[in-house]
C-alpha cells in the first residue's frame, strides 16, 4: 500500500515535470521541471528494485547532463526578447494532442494486455552493482566496447565544434 | 502492477513527442528528446522487473552513454548555431534548405 502510494505521488511528479518542460517559454524554467521529472523518475526506478540504475539517474541525468544543459542556457544569456515568438502555439498543440491521442491509446492498450505482476521489491541482489556488473561484462561486452568508441567519437567531434571558431579567425 | 509503469512510459513518452513537435525554441526541443530517453529508460526497467534478467539495466546504462554524448555533441551545435545566428529558433536553422 506504502508503495501504490509513492508511486502515484511519483507519477504525478513526473506527468507535472513533463507538462512544464512542453508549456513553460523560457528554457530555464523548462530545465527545472525536467529535473524534477528526472528526481521523480529516480524515485520509480527504485520501486521497480533496480538500486545501480537509480544512483545513476541521480548522477549522471540529474546531476551531469542537465547540470551541462543549465550550462549552457546560462552561458548563452538568453533574454526574454531573445526567445522566438511562439504565436500560435496552443494551436499547435491542440493539433498535436488530436495527432497523438490514437496513438497513445493503442499503445496503452498493448500495455494493458501484457501479463503483469505486482511490483514489489526483488531480493537476492536485484539490480545491485555486482549483479548489473556481471551481466554487463559477460553478455554485453561487446555493446559496451561500441559505447566507449561513441563517448571517444563524440568528445572528438565537441572539441572540433569547439574549436572551429578559433580557426577561422586566424 | 506492472502495467502502471508501462502506461507512464507511453504517457511521458507522447508529451516528448509533443515538445519536439509543438515547440520552437531549440532548448525546449533538446530537452524533449531527453525526456523521451527517460521515458524508453522506464519501459526497458519496468519490462527488466517484469521478467526478473538484468538485461535493460545494461541497455538503460547504454542508453544513458548515448544520452550523455548527444547532450555533449548538441550543445556544442547550439553555442556555434547561436554564434552565427544569434537567435534560438528552430526555423531560423535552416541552412541544408535545398
Amino acid at each position: 500500500m506504502f508503495a501504490e502510494g509513492l508511486f502515484s505521488a511519483f507519477s504525478v511528479l513526473a506527468v507535472l515535470g513533463a507538462l512544464g518542460l512542453i508549456l513553460f517559454r523560457h528554457p530555464m524554467q523548462g530545465a527545472m521541471s525536467l529535473v524534477v521529472t528526472m528526481i521523480s523518475l529516480a524515485g520509480l526506478y527504485t520501486l521497480l528494485s533496480a538500486k545501480l540504475i537509480f544512483v545513476l539517474q541521480l548522477i549522471v541525468y540529474a546531476g551531469a547532463i542537465m547540470s551541462l544543459i543549465l550550462f549552457i542556457i546560462m552561458f548563452l544569456n538568453i533574454q526574454p526578447e531573445d526567445l522566438p515568438e511562439e504565436t500560435g502555439r496552443f494551436y499547435y498543440f491542440i493539433g498535436g494532442i488530436v495527432i497523438l491521442i490514437p496513438i497513445a491509446s493503442f499503445l496503452i492498450k498493448i500495455m494493458k494486455s501484457l501479463p503483469g505482476t505486482e511490483a514489489t521489491i526483488v531480493g537476492n541482489g536485484f539490480g545491485g552493482v555486482k549483479e548489473v556488473g556481471l551481466v554487463l561484462f559477460q553478455d554485453w561486452l561487446l555493446p559496451f566496447e561500441i559505447v566507449s568508441i561513441l563517448l571517444l567519437v563524440s568528445l572528438v567531434g565537441s572539441v572540433v565544434l569547439a574549436g572551429s571558431k578559433r580557426r577561422l579567425s586566424k | 502492477m506492472i502495467q502502471d509503469y508501462l502506461i507512464l512510459s507511453v504517457i511521458l513518452f507522447c508529451l516528448g513527442i509533443l515538445g519536439v513537435i509543438t515547440r520552437r525554441n531549440v532548448f525546449t526541443v533538446f530537452m524533449s528528446i531527453e525526456l523521451m530517453l527517460n521515458a524508453a529508460n522506464l519501459a526497458f526497467l519496468a519490462f527488466s522487473r517484469l521478467h526478473e534478467s538484468m538485461d535493460g539495466h545494461v541497455l538503460v546504462m547504454m542508453v544513458m552513454a548515448v544520452a550523455a554524448a548527444e547532450a555533449a555533441l548538441a550543445l556544442a551545435v547550439v553555442i556555434l548555431l547561436h554564434k552565427h545566428k544569434g537567435k534560438l529558433d528552430t526555423n531560423v536553422f535552416s541552412l541544408l534548405r535545398g
